[in-house]
């Protein structure tokens, strides 16, 4: 039998799955880093109901839902994008693209199903290009996208020689800004892909297809995986949410510009990545994501209710990333550190076994 | 003997052996560059007059700047997505400055050290606390885009103090000081590059990480100087441009950062790090200067102007790796995992170095 | 050159004369990786001390520990009497401290005499002098009677070239301690006489230098003392004059053989694979072998005799390749892609466990069942209890702790997770299993619950195609033994005809005499 006297981990009784989260989870204290987030996001919504208590009242919450569900629904999709190694920095443009291509249908007199359905074929479409990109040329992720995302950028222009495109069409708001139940509907839709999301990912085979192919895509593909496909599949999955993402604000608004949210692909990649999914691939969750949010919402959030400039909000937000980014490189190598120092344990019980 | 050679001994071969691969590869941007200014010219031969020519320089030359601080930080193998934000910040500090009564030297000095010191906290992230470049810049200018409105509540500055639009629009001897600042900074850059041992290690460090690491070479503080490099070069840009315009350009124009790496990526320099030249970054600035020209003569708006750049960055990219890969298929090395092609960070240099063992 | 032609022995140490290098107890450990363990060694001034032993044995470590690219964990080393605590290639240059890597340490795009200077350029002021650069490019060329363009990208240049740049690059300083990993493995005759004088100059000068090459005439013939490393640990050092080819492979080999003494049944007489005329470019040429169903089929070959290349060519790792392939008797089209093979049943547990073979932040379940994922799901659907069951089904059969299921590859040792690369595969249930070194690094335990999983699939009619550096363990298994070397299939051996003897022998195509 194998000597191996060196037993760091629990012993259970019956097997029990560890979530293949990221390494970080052999940092001592790899409960708080794991966990962590969820405490931070107590923390910082204990103050920020300290300081303005009408922040945890439900209308505000539900609120902070509808408001966020376009960011967040992208933020699923960006997940399984990282998951794999991957990047896209052209998701503003996309989804600026995407709600203009509703609003001029809609506005073009075809029905809102019709409108509807032609975001999300944009979207799907944007996908296809990013994925051939990444995927299928190998080009660089960060630089493909920018590439792309400047493509549809002028796309936005083009399309919106008036600036704005409204849509007076009766329904067409419905999505965007109807209720059920008291709660919008974007809100269930960004609910949807949260809990849709964690299943494909930790359920399915293509989850953990995804997870093989970003912790070493090349093990993968000695496996038999297709990593290329799988990979490109992240982008389309992102195309989509990106359309959805983006009818969902056109029918909010009722109209569409070519520059709608600049700023959501910082809002977007904070997301994940506060939620502790790590940029080197391989690891990550829906669950993480879905704290992120929360994060990120509540600064916002909080940031209006206190009366804060919304211009500190990208200096925190910019640091909040940095942060996240450095603390998670910084578990990732604390992990090799032990790894190796066990070995040198074991090496110095089990001696010489050679003669 | 063995005559068959064992392959893992093969280097990483960059370069394309096979015949007309190389030669296109460095020299086909010149060719491109001169068919260009041909076309154009003969759209409209007003295109090659005097007058014409120093007005795209004087109007080229902010976006020329950056684009030699980004050719130092793209060849160590880096990448700097903040100097768009950087820069708009810059030119807010030179004009409230010199709104406020400092003088306009002193103002312009201060915006330059308020660059510099913009490069040593992106140098500070991606050496000392190893983030990837890409997040790292993309981060820390997200955080300075917001900077401006912090320092004042409006930062569009109009500044009408004597001396300040000096720089801008004057002229020496007929050449406008700004387009002699933009040759001094192409050359400068370019003696630094190809002619001293700094510049041969900025090459070495974006080539082979590891060996650069192994043979001496101080693989952290190269690369943090490229950083900086790149922070002053927005501190230039800034008062050269706060100093044509005589207003601080705090808007994020998005087109900027783009024509920078287009710039670079066109002249045939590699994104992945290692090739490339002050030279190249020259000519692409130049052709992309002359694209936009034609572009501009031919009437066609700059939303459509905006496409076409997306098109040229995605072939110059798919260039760059097409002939990479040439490169790899010809020698067949025992297959390595195909990497995501990122530029080598100098986090990953450290770790391959300890890893082989 | 032989021993004789060499006039003067090596100068001892005294203790006016300090000892230029000297290793005590010094081990250096990677995650779930002894690379070195107690290792002492003292390197005498005007010796070429040869250094030997196989992939894994702790060479290169061993080197980088002197060159200052690693720490070592535990132990000391000293220079010239004086020990160093901090690993810094820089400050080791300054000591004097020259080295030739192994691993191609070329900047591909840089000219060739830039990198021959690289981080010591030859300036003139604040710029590289252009002028000086090239004239001592010259002589650097002309001592090794190499013909290069200094201007040339270095990337361009041919592999026997590139190794004479890092030749060069090592010479052009006044080293006191000169390192050479595999430095003649690019070189033709020519070249490698040259580099030989230029050894031998050095030694007369008084460096202290230290050889590794897997080609042991070179060693024999150059070297005045031979030290051989095997896992991580230094085996024996001795005067060359007390060295045999036989007697150095023996113990790079490590020592006492393995009798696994299972119980074999013949294999069938159906064919599961034949490959006829393979060709790799630049690798093997025209090698052509068949296996059995049930049978075990070892490959025996030295560093770069192309074994590996072979298993990941028909196990569609590497792409198309010129030759035939007939599955079951049935000709099939090459297969270029894994999937592929997969569908042939041809399964390949690759040569780096932790690089190629798992996927190292997944649960070892995971990496288990990774292979067929479809056992543990219905409608897409992965339902875990399954997938822990399927995996430890598996791996009962390995000899490996089910409550270690659960973790994550990460942190399994070297042994378990070897385990865990052959259970993938066994999980698939191929109809042909490649592997290449499947005990390498691990402890004898856990290699001889490996050897009797593999004796059982051969059992069951699995077709075996083992590769293996320690060729008793392939003689104590294989039914056949396939010598590949140079490039070809040198013969197939019964395992009747088999000895180590015998495949030395014809390794070398040198009789020698014990």
């Amino acid at each position: 039998m194998t000597a191996n006297h060196i037993e760091s981990e629990a012993v259970a009784p019956r097997v029990r799955k560890q979530n293949p989260a990221t390494l970080g989870k052999l940092v001592s204290g790899d409960f708080i880093y794991s966990y962590g987030i969820a405490i931070a996001l107590a923390i910082l919504v204990a103050l920020v109901a300290i300081g303005d208590p009408s922040f945890l009242s439900l209308t505000n919450l539900i609120n902070m839902l509808g408001q966020w569900a376009p960011a967040g629904i992208m933020a699923v999709a960006m997940t399984y994008v990282i998951i794999v190694r991957g990047f896209d920095l052209s998701i503003a443009s996309g989804f600026s693209l995407c709600a203009i291509v509703a609003a001029l249908a809609a506005a073009g007199g075809y029905s809102n199903g019709v409108a509807f359905a032609a975001a999300l074929l944009t979207g799907l479409a944007i996908g296809v290009f990013n994925g051939a990109l990444v995927a299928g040329f190998a080009i660089n992720p960060f630089i493909a996208t920018v590439g792309s995302g400047f493509i549809l950028l002028g796309l936005d222009i083009i399309l919106t020689p008036n600036a704005y495109i409204t849509v007076d069409q009766s329904g067409f708001d419905s999505l965007g800004s109807g209720s059920w139940l008291g709660i919008p509907i974007k809100g269930f839709i960004l609910i949807a892909f949260l809990l849709a999301g964690e299943f494909v990912l930790k359920r399915t085979r293509y989850g953990q297809y995804l997870y093989a192919v970003g912790g070493n895509p090349e093990a993968a593909r000695l496996s038999g995986l297709h990593v290329r496909t799988l990979t490109g599949s992240t982008y389309l999955f992102l195309g989509f949410a990106t359309g959805v993402a983006g009818l969902l604000a056109a029918s909010q608004l009722a109209s569409a510009q070519a520059r709608m949210e600049p700023t959501i692909v910082f809002d977007v990649i904070a997301i994940v990545v506060l939620g502790g999914t790590s940029l080197a691939g391989g690891s990550g969750a829906i669950w993480r994501t879905a704290v992120g949010l929360a994060i990120i919402a509540t600064i916002s959030n909080g940031f209006t209710l206190l009366g804060l400039s919304p211009f500190y909000q990208s200096i925190v937000k910019g640091t909040v990333i940095l942060l996240a980014v450095a603390l998670e490189g910084w578990a990732q190598r604390v992990t090799t550190a032990k790894l190796a120092q066990r070995s040198a344990a074991e090496a110095s019980v089990s001696g010489r076994e050679t003669t | 003997m063995n005559d068959i050679q064992p392959r893992w001994y093969q280097s990483r071969g960059l370069v394309p052996k096979s015949g007309w691969a190389p030669l296109l590869r460095r020299y086909g941007i010149v060719l491109a560059f001169l068919m260009l200014v041909i076309a154009v010219a003969i759209g409209s031969p007003s295109f090659l007059s005097l007058q014409n020519l120093l007005n795209i320089v004087v109007q080229w030359t902010p976006a020329g700047i950056l684009a030699v601080g980004a050719t130092f930080v793209i060849l160590a193998g880096g990448f700097d997505l903040s100097a768009a934000s950087g820069f708009a910040l810059c030119t807010v500090v030179a004009a409230i400055l010199a709104t406020n009564g400092i003088p306009v030297s002193l103002s312009f000095l201060v915006a330059i050290l308020v660059g510099v010191g913009i490069g040593i906290i992106n140098a500070i992230l991606i050496v000392a606390l190893k983030i990837n470049p890409f997040i790292a810049t993309l981060a820390s200018g997200f955080a300075l885009a917001g900077a401006p409105f912090i320092l004042v509540e409006n930062p569009f500055i109009m500044v009408s103090e004597d001396g300040f639009d000096t720089l801008g629009t004057g002229h020496w001897l007929g050449i406008p000081y700004s387009g002699l600042v933009l040759l001094a900074f192409f050359v400068i850059g370019d003696v630094l590059l190809s002619r001293t041992p700094y510049g041969q290690s900025i090459y070495s460090i974006g080539g082979n990480p590891e060996a650069s690491h192994l043979f001496g070479i101080r693989v952290g503080l190269v690369t943090a100087s490229t950083y900086v490099v790149s922070g002053l070069s927005m501190g230039v840009a800034a008062i050269v441009s706060a100093s044509q315009l005589s207003y601080s350009a705090s808007e994020q124009d998005p087109a900027l950062i783009f024509d920078v790496i287009v710039s670079v990526v066109v002249g045939g320099t590699s994104l992945a790090g290692g090739y490339g030249a002050m030279w190249r970054t020259a000519i692409g600035l130049a052709t992309l200067a002359t694209l936009q020209n034609g572009l501009n003569l031919l009437q066609v708006d700059s939303s459509s102007q905006y496409i076409v750049k997306g098109f040229i960055i995605i072939v110059a990219l798919g260039f760059d790796v097409w002939m990479r890969s040439l490169a790899q298929s010809s020698e067949r090395s025992a297959r390595r995992p195909q990497s995501t092609a990122q530029p080598a960070t100098y986090a990953k240099a450290l770790s391959a170095a300890e890893e082989k063992t | 050159m032989t021993i004789e032609d060499r006039g003067l022995a090596p100068m001892i140490a005294t203790d006016a004369a300090p000892i230029p290098v000297s290793l005590r107890d010094v081990s250096k450990f990677f995650p779930g990786v002894v690379a070195l363990r107690g290792v002492s060694l003292d390197l005498l001034a005007g010796e070429v001390h040869g250094l030997i032993g196989e992939n894994g044995a702790g060479k290169s470590t061993l080197i980088k520990i002197i060159a200052g690219a690693h720490k070592p964990d535990e132990g000391e080393i000293s220079l010239f009497g004086e020990t160093l605590d901090t690993a810094d290639p820089r400050a080791r240059e300054k000591a004097g401290v020259g080295v030739i890597y192994q691993e191609r340490a070329i900047v591909p795009e840089l000219s060739a005499s830039a990198n021959v200077f690289l981080g010591r350029t030859i300036n003139w002021g604040p710029f590289i002098s252009s002028r000086a650069t090239k004239r001592r490019f010259r002589e650097l060329a002309g001592r090794l009677g190499a013909d290069i363009n200094p201007n040339t990208p270095a990337g361009s240049l041919s592999v026997a070239n590139q190794q004479l740049l890092e030749i060069m690059r090592a010479l052009q300083n006044d080293h006191r301690i000169l390192i050479l990993d595999e430095p003649t493995t690019a070189l033709g005759a020519p070249e490698r006489r040259n580099l030989y004088k230029i050894v031998d100059e050095l030694r007369q000068q008084g460096l202290a230098l230290i050889f590794i090459s897997h080609d042991l005439d070179e060693v024999r013939s150059l070297c005045d003392r031979i030290s051989v490393m095997h896992n991580g640990e230094l085996v024996a050092t001795a005067p060359v004059s007390n060295w045999t080819k036989q007697s150095m492979v023996a113990a790079m080999l490590g020592g006492a053989p393995l009798r696994s003494g299972i119980a074999r049944n013949p294999p069938a007489e159906a064919l599961a694979l034949s490959v006829k005329e393979l060709t790799i470019p630049g690798v093997v040429e025209r090698v052509s072998f068949t296996v059995h169903k049930g049978e075990i089929l070892g490959i025996a070959g030295l560093i770069g005799s192309g074994r590996t290349e072979i298993l990941r060519a028909i196990a569609g790792a590497d792409g198309r390749f010129d030759g035939e392939i007939e599955i079951e008797g049935r000709s099939k089209p090459w297969p270029a892609t894994v999937p592929r093979a997969l569908e042939y049943g041809i399964a390949l547990a690759p040569e780096d466990r932790r690089r190629q073979g798992l996927v190292l932040g997944l649960s070892a379940a995971d990496n288990v069942t990774l292979t067929d994922l479809g056992k543990a799901s219905m409608a897409g659907i992965v339902t875990e209890k399954r997938r822990i069951d399927l995996a430890a089904q598996v791996m009962r059969g390995l000899a490996f702790n089910l409550s270690r299921l659960g973790m994550p590859a990460q942190t399994l040792s070297g042994g378990n997770q070897q385990k865990l690369v052959i259970g993938k595969w066994l999980f698939r249930d191929p109809k042909v299993l490649l592997l290449d070194e499947p005990t390498q690094g691990i402890d004898v335990g856990a290699k001889a619950e490996i050897f009797s999983v593999i004796a059982d699939l051969a059992n069951q009619g699995t077709a075996v195609v083992l590769v293996s550096s320690e060729f008793e363990e392939v003689l104590d298994l294989a039914d056949r033994i396939l010598v590949v070397g140079n490039g070809r299939a040198l013969a197939t051996l019964t395992r009747k005809d088999a000895s180590i003897k015998r495949i030395l022998d014809l390794l070398f195509a040198v009789e020698e005499t014990a």
